[in-house]
């Protein structure tokens, strides 16, 4: 396990690396920052002035070594467009993101994982048809549209809950139900799938010959087996929620990392994209491992394969 | 039960005494809290005037927090504020401004000359280049009289001190920033203005409070708070649910909304940001924009009123020239009238009877809706042009390098003078010219020599003239927008300052 563990780290370093100079390369092929921090009008000197400022006049080569050298000591360099360290920016507004994808987590795997068992025990009944419709509306269904469709009734109309922000239990309601919906029903359909393939196998048949109850059948031998892929998908889901909740957090004008990374390519300003990508991918990085270390922990011929 | 009765009634009257004997609030005293939804995202950067970038955008703070020697006002685009008055020497050489006494920043500090000083030197935002390259010396006279010596007459001085073209009149507290140093100043801005700030979350909002020693008056609203809410709808949702008192920029259906209910009120801005196409190709003969006669049908063709309807719910005042009426030196030009009949005319007496395709109309992004309004008018009338969509920085890279092709549906919003927009868009050096004109280059040459105020002001309005003259461009409007306002405010210093697309002066601002 030890060495499994070693050999997913050591792939991980290198994953972080591809990141930092992908990241690094791409954000500055989209454009030069100085054009849109400087007035339309700026003379070339006002744009020099801009740039030598905020040490983009240096060869990309220097700005890597800088940004790289930097964020292994914690710095990410100065916001272009808010002039405060992108760092700080980032842990002020992980908090949020994290109560957001958290809460959403939470209603997706409950509801996800519900009506994804009940469509899964009552194929082809009721219980599965209402299934596949919440999945049809979660996939289907623009979050920025069931944002503001949420914000009109529940808000506006029925003055239960308020628009927009981040406070009380109330601001969060809205936007981890319209952030959860494509996630719930994804959710759904791989519980029900993954639930289907192992009621018919060999070993519940066995099972249920062997005149065990149907729940302890359900719950012990297919449930934690049809599992597998869910952990998978909901710790990558996870991560996405947290890092890219772009739309929802737009609407609701929650204060999260998904904005800030929104914002940061619309204003080109360099170290706020580089933080959340490269702070992102490490999250996504820690997510695989921690569900590669957990697959091989839940089923030990992955770690002996290995 | 009756010692109850009587312990109750005691309670009542003990409650009531104190209330007749409390100080009732004093009827000058700042009373309330005014939200705002506002449509950027608000960033610490713009705390500090000395790092203006030119944009107005800034300024939605800055006349809170801050305030300056000389800035637009109600009462004009160049009102004394933290100066008294100011004059200018006979050889345009010394510019002298008597200071206001006893204005006091938010710390209780006395602003003086020292601090017009310090705020001008520390100054490194738009236009800082060229302020240094002209001002030889600022000399302190007295704790409230400052001097600034030119190298050379610059008759623009007051055009980029006295204005939001930058911000270096724009005074900060020189011990104060020398104290806590330049990131302690952003994470805590001192001003003159008539807010201090309470507390701020970047990107998120921030809390002002009155400042009641301010010079001008005391505000009448005790806190501000500025929340960042970059979608429209959920602006509106704010306000219809009470949440805000001011959500900016309520534009298109959103501004329609606003109108058909009756707790809030559909507010215009001021501004100076004018719209016009600019036609790419017309210094090469093959093209047809070389020709009067089609620039000049592309002015007929355009409805400005319906489109002025359309974009901003009429709130942007139609004109004929690409500098606002507002700006000293401008030539105020009202816009040829909508004449389809007479645009395709044009269009057949220049060789076009069939029209002609003028390949793509690039608009400054996100107007993409307004770009499709002026393709539809020139489409009707045989200028046929597709939209092209461009990301923000790539279209401001390709217009700064003069790449654009076919129609620009460009715009320019900063502040200055007839000088500064004339400078910009239309001298063959101008950063976003496409022009090449020598005669105007050598008008401008010899205004730019010019030291008689009247001779200059003619030598300007020639060269306006020839533009328009010459339709080298086919001004749209000047860009104002529709804002919603909660009927609970009885002041939202909305369109108050002509200039201004932000509330303004904030002191005026005020709840009913």
């Amino acid at each position: 396990m030890t060495r499994f563990i070693l050999k997913r780290c050591g792939l991980a370093l290198v994953s972080l690396f591809i990141l930092s100079v992908t990241i690094f390369t791409l954000i500055r092929l989209t454009g030069d920052p100085a054009t849109l921090l400087a007035a339309p009008d700026a003379k070339e000197a006002d744009l020099d002035a801009i740039r030598v400022r905020f040490g983009l006049d240096r060869s990309w080569p220097v700005q890597y070594v800088r940004f790289v050298g930097g964020a292994l000591q914690g710095d990410f360099g100065t916001s272009l467009y808010y002039r405060i360290p992108a760092g700080t920016l980032y842990w002020q507004r992980l908090p949020a993101s994290l109560q957001l994808a958290a809460a959403a987590m939470t209603i997706s795997l409950v509801v996800g994982l519900s009506v994804g068992i009940l469509a899964a025990v009552n194929v082809g009944r009721w219980w599965d048809s209402a299934g596949k419709l919440i999945a049809l509306l979660g996939l289907s269904m623009p979050s920025f549209w069931l944002g503001l469709l949420l914000i009109y009734f529940f808000a506006v109309y029925l003055h239960w809950l308020p628009t927009s922000g981040r406070g009380t239990a109330a601001h969060l309601v809205m936007p981890a139900i319209a952030l959860s919906g494509y996630f719930t029903a994804a959710h759904m359909r791989l519980t029900r799938s993954s639930m289907l393939d192992v009621l018919g196998s060999e070993y519940v048949k066995l099972a249920r010959l062997k005149g065990l109850p149907e729940s302890w059948v359900l719950v012990k031998h297919a449930f934690k087996n049809a599992l597998i892929p869910v952990v998978t998908l909901a710790g990558i889901n996870l991560v996405l929620m947290i890092n890219v909740a772009v739309v929802v957090e737009t609407v609701f004008a929650w204060p999260g990392i998904g904005r800030l990374l929104f914002e940061g390519i619309e204003f080109r300003d360099f170290p706020v994209v580089q933080t959340v990508v490269l702070l992102g991918g490490v999250m996504v990085i820690v997510a695989n491992l921690t569900v590669d270390v957990l697959y091989a922990w839940i089923d030990p011929r992955i770690r002996l394969k290995s | 039960m009756r010692a109850n009765r009587r312990c109750f009634l005691g309670c009542v009257a003990l409650v009531l005494g104190l209330l007749l004997i409390a100080p009732a609030p004093s009827a000058g005293a700042p009373q309330g809290t005014v939200i705002y939804a506002v449509h950027i995202t608000i960033a610490p950067a713009w705390f500090d005037p000395a790092d203006n970038p030119g944009q107005i955008t800034p300024f939605i703070i800055q006349y809170a927090l801050h305030d300056a020697v000389i800035k637009p006002m109600p009462a004009g685009m160049m009102t004394p504020s933290l100066a008294e008055s100011w004059t200018a020497s006979k050889d345009g050489r010394v510019y002298e401004f008597v200071l206001r006494k006893n204005v006091v920043f938010h710390n209780g500090d006395l602003m003086t000359a020292e601090d017009v000083k310090f705020s001008f030197e520390r100054y490194r935002g738009a236009g800082a280049t060229l302020l240094k390259e002209k001002v030889e010396a600022v000399t302190i006279v007295d704790p409230h009289r400052v001097r600034f010596h030119l190298k050379e007459p610059w008759p623009d001085f007051m055009g980029f001190y006295g204005s939001p073209a930058t911000g270096a009149g724009w005074i900060v507290p020189k011990k104060y920033v020398e104290k806590v140093g330049e990131d302690g100043f952003k994470q805590a801005p001192v001003g003159a203005g008539p807010f201090k700030l309470v507390s701020m979350t970047p990107g998120v909002e921030i809390v002002l409070e009155a400042h009641e020693k301010y010079w001008r008056k005391t505000p009448k609203v005790k806190r501000i708070v500025m929340k960042t809410v970059t979608e429209g709808s959920t602006r509106l949702a704010m306000l219809k649910r009470g949440e805000a008192h001011i959500a900016y920029k309520t534009d298109g259906p959103l501004g329609e909304e606003v109108r058909k209910d009756p707790n809030l009120d559909l507010v215009f801005s001021g501004g100076i940001a004018t719209w016009w196409l600019q036609f790419g190709e017309l210094n090469d003969p093959k093209s047809p924009w070389h020709h009067h006669k089609v620039r000049l049908a592309a002015n007929y063709a355009l409805d400005r009123r319906a489109l002025s309807e359309a974009e901003t719910l009429g709130a942007s005042p139609l004109t004929g020239s690409i500098i606002p009426r507002e700006f000293e030196w401008a030539l105020p030009v009202d816009p040829l009238p909508y004449d389809p009949k007479k645009a395709k005319q044009l269009l057949a007496e220049a060789g076009y009877p069939s029209g002609f395709d003028a390949g793509t109309i690039t608009p400054i992004p996100p107007y993409y809706s307004f770009a499709e309004a002026v393709g539809g008018y020139l489409g009707a009338v045989g200028i046929k042009a597709k939209v092209q969509k461009m990301e923000r920085a790539v279209m401001f890279d390709k217009r700064r390098k003069r790449e654009l092709t076919g129609i620009c549906l460009c715009a320019n919003g900063g502040f200055g003078n007839a000088v500064t927009r004339i400078d910009a868009d239309i001298v063959s050096t101008g950063v976003h010219s496409v022009l090449k004109d020598a005669e105007i280059d050598k008008l401008f040459d010899e205004q730019s020599r010019e030291a008689d105020p009247k001779k200059r002001e003619a030598l300007l309005k020639r060269i306006q003239q020839r533009v328009v003259d010459r339709a080298y461009f086919a001004p749209i409007y000047q860009l104002q927008w529709p804002n919603g306002v909660s009927k609970a405010m009885k002041v939202s210093g909305m369109g108050l300052i002509p200039t201004f697309y932000y509330t303004g002066p904030f002191e005026e601002i005020e709840l009913r």
